[in-house]
C-alpha cells in the first residue's frame, strides 16, 4: 500500500495480519487526546488513502492510556462560540462529514479503552462497532449539557437510533459518563471486554456482523427515522419535560434543547435529523449560559495547571507520609477523601474514644459508592489498610505533611502546632484547617512560619471540591506550591488567598448573609427571601443556609468578620438572640425555620414562630423589597466584596473568586460567578442600582474600582 | 332485547366453572399500623387456599394443581410459592403447582389458564390463587429494567402513577371527578360491609389491629366509611408534587392479601356433586402502548366481546362488570370509553377503597364479582384489569344455576 501523502502528528496508521487497518490516536501537547481540527483533517486523509483500496476493517484506538478522546479541543471551542451562527453550523457541518464516512464504506469500529466523552464518543458511534473496557479510566459520556451546549457531531441523531431517544434524551441531557459494562448493558457499546482482548473482539465483531448482514442492517437503521409510536412519544416529550425542569430549574437551556432536538430528530432521516441538530447546536453556542458555563469550565482548567505560586515552576516532591491531627468532623472527612484519592493517612486524636468513632465514619465515607448509594463494605475492607490512626503525637516522626484539624480555639491551635513542629522534620510542611483564626496569629509560635500555610476544606468535605490554600506573611512560596499540589492529588480545587479576616470563601458570604438577615428585620419573610435567591440559582437560601451552617457558628464567624469589616457588617443582634434561645438550626430542629426533626437532613416544616417574635424585636422600619431589590441587596454586596477582595490583592486572578463563589457557595455556574454577573448587568447600571440601596451605608456604596469599571465600560470579567 | 341462547350446547368435559371462592380481608401495607404487618405472604396465601379447597367441597385427591399469582416471587414468596402454599395447605404431594406473573393481572392470568388447561383437556381441577404482600415486598424493590426496554417507550412509563396523571391530562378527568369516584368507591364498600355483603366472601385470618391487639381480620382495612371529599381535596399530589391530579385518595392504596378460586370441568363438578358458581366463557390478554398502561381493561373488554359474540353475547348483556381500580383517572377512562353503565360497575366498591394486593386482586375481583352476580341474579359478568408496562386483561363469566 502506497504511503499517506502527508506526514501525520496526531495519529499513526497500521496493518495488522488479519487484514485491517488499525489508525492509533496520540495527540500531542495535550494531557489527554482531543478533538482538533488537526485530528479530523489527518483522519479524512488516512480515510481517503483507504478509499482506493479498502481494507477488511478499520480499528480506531488511542495510543494514550486510559484516553480515548476527551472531547473537543477546549481552545478552538471558545474560539468557535463566539462566531455568528452559519460559521458554527458549518464547522458542525464540516466534522460530520469527515464522521460520515466512517460507516460509509468498509467496517469500522472504536477500542474505547479510557476516557470517551462528547467529541470522542459522536466519533466512536460513528463508527460500527464500539466495543470497551470495563476498566476504571473508561468513562463514556457526553458532557456537552455541562458547557450549555448539545452533542454537534451527530451524538443526538446516532445515540437516538442506536438506543433509542428516552434513553438518548437521558444520557445527553444527564451529561453523566457510564462505566464500560454499564455502557454495554445501555447499547452503547457493543461489548466490554478486558483491555488484552479489546482489538480481538473488536475484529471478531466486525467479522461476524460483516458476514451476518447485522452490519448493514444497523447503517440502514441509523441512517433512517425513528420507530417511535405517537402516543409513547408525548408521554415521553411531557414526563422528560417535567423532569428536566425540576432538575434544572429552567436555569439551563440545553436539557430542554437536547429534548426538543432528539424527539424533531427522531421522526426524519437522520441526514435531516443531523441539520436540526446542527442548528440546535449554533442556537445553543450563542446563548450567555453555554459562554458562562464554557468560562467555568476554562477557569477550572487554568486552576488545574495552576501551580498557585508567580514565576518559575517550583518542583514538588508529592509527599509520601501524611498525617492529620484531630478526628473530629473535619479530621475525617479529610482523611477520608485521602483514602479516596489512593493515599495512606495518619489521624491523631489524643481522645482514644473520639478516634475509636472517626475509623468507620472515614472508611463509610472513603468507601461510599456514589452510584450504587451505599458503602462498598469490600472497598472498605481494602481501605482499612491505608488508614493508621494513633492517639500520641508522636506518630508524626517521618511524615512529610502534617495538617492540624482541632478545634478552632486559637490557644488549642497554637498550642498543637508548636507540638507539631517539635517532631516532625524541619521540611515537613505544616497546615492548619481553620476557617477564621489569621494564619499569622497561629504561626505564631513557630519557629520556622515559611513552612506553614492554611489548608481549608469546607463542609461536608466530601461535596465541596474547593480547598482554600491561605498563604501567611511568612509562608513560602514552595510550602504554597507544596499544598496546592497536595489538594489537587485529593482532586479537590485549591485557591490561593493571602491571610485576612473571613479568607475569600466566608468573607464575600458574609455580605449575602447579612443582608439576608437586615432584610428579615424589614418585615421580609424568610420563605420569600429563600425563593428569591433560589430563583436566581443558588441551592439554598441564605435563611436556610445560616440554619444549615448552625447559627452559633454563624455567631462566631460574624464576630471575626464584623470586627474586621465593621464599616459595612454590624454582627446581627437577632443571631445571638436566637443562639440564647437554644435555636441553633438544622441541628437542634429549630432556628429561623422549623424542622421536622433535629440533624442535617430533616425538612422544613414552617417558619419559626418564635424566630418571628425574636425577629420582630428587632424590627427595621419596612423598605421597598421587590423580587429584584431583594437580588440586588442579596447579590450587589457579593460583587462589592469581590472587588475589594481584588483591590486588596488577597487572589492572584480574578478568575479564582467565580471559582470560589461557585464551588464553595454554590454560585449559579450558569451566570459565570460574581464577575460575570456583574457584567451582564453591566458596572453603570450596578453603579446605579445602587443609588436607591445608598442609605443602608457604606456596605452599598460603590468603590472606586466599581466607579472606575463604570465609567471605562471595562467589564469585571475578562 | 334478547337474551343469548344458553349455554347448554357446550361440551360439560372441556367447560370450566368455578366452584368456590374466597380471599381475606384487604391490609394495609404499613409497618406499624398494616393489619397483616406481621403475617407472611405465603401464609396468606395457605389460608386462602386451605378455607377455598374446604368450602368447595372437592376431593383433594382430585386436585391436579395449584396455579398461583404474585407479581414480586422472591423471598417470602419466592421459589415457585404455589408449590410450597400447597404444602403449607395439606394438598396431596401429587397436586402440582406454578407460580405466575402477569404483574396486576396475575391471578386474573392463573384463573385464565387453568381454564385454558381445562378447555385442552389437560389438567382439570385446580385451584387457582393469587397474593401480594407489599409491606414486606415492596414493588419496586428488586427489579432491574434494562435499558433496551426504553428505547421504543420512556422511563416516564415505568411510573404507574405517571400513565395515569398523563391519562387524566389528556382525556380531561379533572382532581374532583376522580375524588367523587373514589368515593363513591369507599361508600359502596362501605355500604355492603354493613350490609353484610362481604361476609360470604371473606375468610378470616388471624393479624394484629392498629394498636397491636390480635384480631381476626374481616374488615378490608382501607375501606373508609367517613371520607369525603373535603378530606380528599386537602391531600398533596403525589406523583407531580404540586402541579399533579393524583393523590393517595384516588390512586389505589398499597395493599397485603390474598384470594383463591377452584376451578374444574363442568363435567368433573358434576361427578363430584359440586355445584358450580358459574362458567369461565372467554378470557383476553392485550397489550397497549406503555404509558397508555390504564387503558387496557377497554381494549381487553373488546377483545374478549368479540370472542363471544358468534354466541349472541354483547356488552348490553353483561349485568355487572369488576374493574380494578388501579387509579381513579385510569377506571373513569375506562368506563367512559367502554360506554359501561355506572351502576354496574364494581358494585361493591372497588381497589380504591378495597385495596389492591396486586397478585391477588385478579382473584380478589373474580370473587367480588361471583358473589354479586349470584346476591344480584345476574348472567354475565366481565372482570378485568389494567396491567403495568401496558397490558390489560379480561375473563366473562357466566353465572350458573342457585
Amino acid at each position: 500500500m502506497p504511503a499517506i501523502e502527508r506526514e501525520l502528528e496526531t495519529l499513526a496508521v497500521g496493518h495488522d495480519a488479519d487484514g485491517f487497518v488499525v489508525v492509533t490516536f496520540e495527540v500531542p501537547g495535550h494531557r489527554q487526546n482531543v478533538l482538533t481540527k488537526q485530528v479530523l483533517e489527518e483522519l479524512a486523509a488516512v480515510l481517503d488513502h483507504l478509499a482506493a483500496d479498502p481494507p477488511r476493517g478499520l480499528l480506531l484506538c488511542s495510543g494514550r492510556r486510559g484516553s480515548f478522546f476527551a472531547g473537543a479541543d477546549l481552545a478552538r471551542l471558545e474560539e468557535l462560540l463566539a462566531r455568528p451562527a452559519p460559521e458554527i453550523v458549518a464547522a458542525c457541518d464540516r466534522g460530520k462529514g469527515v464522521l460520515a464516512r466512517l460507516s460509509s464504506s468498509f467496517p469500522t469500529a472504536a477500542v474505547i479503552d479510557g476516557v470517551c466523552l462528547g467529541g470522542g464518543l459522536e466519533l466512536a458511534l460513528a463508527c460500527d462497532v464500539r466495543v470497551a473496557t470495563p476498566d476504571r479510566h473508561t468513562s463514556i459520556g457526553c458532557p456537552e449539557m455541562k458547557l450549555g451546549l448539545l452533542p454537534g457531531w451527530g451524538g443526538t441523531v446516532r445515540l437516538a437510533r442506536l438506543i433509542g431517544p428516552g434513553p438518548a434524551i437521558e444520557r445527553c441531557a444527564s451529561g453523566e459518563p457510564l462505566s464500560g459494562q454499564v455502557a454495554h448493558t445501555a447499547g452503547v457499546v457493543d461489548a466490554c471486554v478486558g483491555a488484552d482482548r479489546a482489538m480481538e473482539t473488536a475484529k471478531r465483531l466486525l467479522a461476524m456482523r460483516a458476514a451476518d448482514g447485522s452490519l448493514a442492517a444497523r447503517r440502514v437503521r441509523m441512517a433512517s427515522p425513528v420507530d417511535l409510536d405517537a402516543g409513547e412519544r408525548v408521554f415521553l416529550e411531557a414526563t422528560t419535560a417535567a423532569v428536566i425542569l425540576g432538575r434544572t430549574g429552567g436555569h439551563y437551556p440545553a436539557p430542554p434543547a437536547i429534548l426538543r432536538t432528539i424527539l424533531a430528530g427522531a421522526s426524519v432521516d437522520a441526514q435531516a435529523a443531523s441539520a436540526i441538530e446542527s442548528q440546535a447546536f449554533a442556537t445553543l453556542a450563542a446563548s450567555p449560559v453555554a459562554r458562562n458555563l464554557l468560562r467555568v469550565f476554562a477557569s477550572g482548567e487554568r486552576n488545574r495547571r495552576d501551580s498557585g505560586v508567580e514565576g518559575n515552576a517550583i518542583d514538588v516532591k508529592p509527599a509520601e507520609r501524611q498525617a492529620i491531627v484531630g478526628g473530629g468532623i473535619m479530621g475525617s472527612g479529610i482523611a477520608a477523601s485521602h483514602l479516596r484519592a489512593g493515599l495512606s493517612i495518619t489521624v491523631i486524636d489524643v481522645n482514644p474514644t473520639a478516634l475509636a468513632a472517626a475509623v468507620p465514619t472515614i472508611l463509610e465515607e472513603a468507601a461510599w459508592d456514589r452510584v450504587a448509594k451505599r458503602v462498598d463494605q469490600r472497598r472498605a475492607v481494602e481501605l482499612a489498610g491505608a488508614l493508621q490512626t494513633a492517639t500520641s503525637l508522636a506518630a508524626l516522626a517521618g511524615t512529610d505533611l502534617v495538617m492540624e484539624s482541632v478545634t478552632e480555639r486559637p490557644d488549642v491551635k497554637q498550642q498543637v502546632l508548636t507540638e507539631i513542629e517539635r517532631l516532625v522534620r524541619p521540611d515537613t510542611v505544616i497546615t492548619t484547617n481553620t476557617s477564621t483564626n489569621p494564619i499569622a496569629r497561629l504561626a505564631a509560635g513557630l519557629g520556622d512560619p515559611s513552612r506553614f500555610c492554611g489548608l481549608h476544606f469546607f463542609n461536608p468535605v466530601r461535596r465541596m471540591t474547593l480547598v482554600e490554600v491561605i498563604r501567611g506573611p511568612a509562608t513560602s512560596d514552595a510550602t504554597v506550591a507544596f499544598a496546592v499540589a497536595h489538594a489537587k492529588r485529593l482532586g479537590k480545587c485549591p485557591v490561593v488567598v493571602n491571610d485576612s479576616p473571613g479568607f475569600l470563601v466566608n468573607r464575600v458570604l458574609m455580605p449575602y448573609l447579612h443582608e439576608a438577615g437586615e432584610l428579615l428585620r424589614e418585615g421580609v419573610p424568610a420563605e420569600r427571601i429563600d425563593r428569591v435567591a433560589r430563583s436566581f440559582g443558588m441551592p439554598l437560601g441564605p435563611i436556610e443556609l445560616y440554619d444549615m451552617i448552625g447559627l452559633d457558628t454563624a455567631f462566631y464567624a460574624g464576630l471575626v468578620l464584623s470586627a474586621a469589616y465593621g464599616d459595612r457588617i454590624e454582627a446581627s443582634p437577632v443571631i445571638p438572640a436566637l443562639v440564647k434561645a437554644g435555636r441553633l438550626g438544622r441541628k437542634t430542629g429549630a432556628g429561623f425555620y422549623r424542622y421536622a426533626a433535629a440533624g442535617q437532613l430533616e425538612r422544613i416544616v414552617g417558619p419559626d414562630d418564635k424566630a418571628a417574635e425574636v425577629i420582630a424585636r428587632y424590627a427595621h422600619t419596612p423598605r421597598e423589597s421587590s423580587d429584584r431589590t431583594i437580588v440586588d441587596r442579596l447579590f450587589l454586596p457579593m460583587l462589592l466584596e469581590a472587588l475589594r477582595v481584588l483591590d486588596e490583592k488577597l487572589v492572584r486572578d480574578g478568575r479564582d473568586i467565580d471559582l470560589a463563589v461557585i464551588h464553595a457557595l454554590g454560585f449559579p455556574a450558569f451566570r459565570g460567578g460574581l464577575f460575570p454577573w456583574g457584567d451582564s448587568i453591566g458596572a453603570a447600571e450596578v453603579v446605579r442600582r445602587l443609588e436607591p440601596l445608598a442609605d443602608l451605608g457604606t456596605r452599598m456604596h460603590p468603590t472606586d474600582r466599581l466607579r472606575h469599571h463604570a465609567s471605562s465600560g471595562r467589564p469585571f470579567a475578562d | 332485547m334478547a337474551r343469548p341462547s344458553s349455554s347448554s350446547d357446550l361440551d360439560p368435559a372441556v367447560t370450566p366453572v368455578v366452584v368456590a371462592c374466597c380471599r381475606t380481608a384487604i391490609g394495609r401495607s404499613h409497618a406499624t399500623k398494616g393489619m397483616f404487618r406481621g403475617v407472611r405472604g405465603d401464609e396468606l396465601a395457605a389460608a386462602v387456599v386451605r378455607a377455598v379447597v374446604d368450602r368447595s367441597g372437592v376431593d383433594p385427591s382430585t386436585i391436579e394443581d395449584v396455579v398461583l399469582g404474585a407479581t414480586q416471587q422472591r423471598d417470602e414468596l419466592g421459589g415457585n410459592v404455589a408449590r410450597t402454599v400447597a404444602l403449607m395447605a395439606g394438598l396431596p404431594f401429587a397436586t402440582a403447582g406454578t407460580t405466575v406473573n402477569r404483574l396486576c393481572g396475575s391471578s386474573l392470568q392463573a384463573l385464565a389458564q387453568a381454564c385454558h388447561a381445562i378447555a385442552a383437556g389437560a389438567e382439570n381441577v385446580q385451584v387457582v390463587a393469587g397474593v401480594e404482600h407489599m409491606h414486606h415486598l415492596p414493588m419496586e424493590s428488586a427489579v432491574d429494567i434494562h435499558p433496551g426496554a426504553l428505547a421504543r417507550t420512556s422511563r416516564g412509563m415505568l411510573s404507574m402513577g405517571l400513565t395515569a396523571e398523563h391519562l387524566a391530562a389528556t382525556h380531561g378527568i379533572d382532581r374532583r371527578r376522580q375524588e367523587a369516584f373514589a368515593l363513591a368507591s369507599h361508600e359502596k364498600a362501605a355500604k355492603a360491609f354493613a350490609q353484610g355483603e362481604f361476609q360470604d366472601e371473606i375468610v378470616p385470618v388471624v393479624g394484629l389491629d392498629e394498636t397491636g391487639t390480635v384480631v381476626a381480620a374481616l374488615r378490608d382495612q382501607s375501606v373508609r366509611g367517613d371520607t369525603s371529599l373535603a378530606a380528599m381535596a386537602a391531600l398533596e399530589p403525589v406523583f407531580l408534587p404540586r402541579i399533579g391530579s393524583i393523590t393517595a385518595a384516588t390512586a389505589a392504596p398499597l395493599s397485603d392479601g390474598a384470594a383463591a378460586v377452584v376451578v374444574m370441568s363442568e363435567a368433573e363438578a358434576a361427578r363430584q356433586s359440586l355445584a358450580p358458581l358459574a362458567r369461565v366463557l372467554a378470557t383476553a390478554f392485550v397489550g397497549v402502548p406503555p404509558s397508555a398502561m390504564g387503558t387496557g381493561p377497554i381494549h381487553a373488554t373488546h377483545k374478549l366481546l368479540a370472542r363471544v359474540a358468534s354466541r349472541g353475547i354483547s356488552l348490553a348483556d353483561i349485568d355487572l362488570v369488576e374493574l380494578n381500580e388501579a387509579f381513579a383517572a385510569q377506571a373513569i377512562h375506562c368506563i367512559d370509553t367502554l360506554g359501561l353503565d355506572p351502576d354496574r360497575v364494581n358494585v361493591r366498591g372497588g381497589s380504591l377503597a378495597i385495596g389492591h394486593p396486586l397478585g391477588a386482586s385478579g382473584a380478589r375481583i373474580t370473587t367480588t364479582l361471583l358473589h354479586a352476580l349470584r346476591d344480584r341474579g345476574g348472567r354475565y359478568g366481565v372482570a378485568t384489569m389494567c396491567i403495568g408496562l401496558g397490558q390489560g386483561i379480561a375473563i366473562l363469566v357466566e353465572r350458573v344455576g342457585r
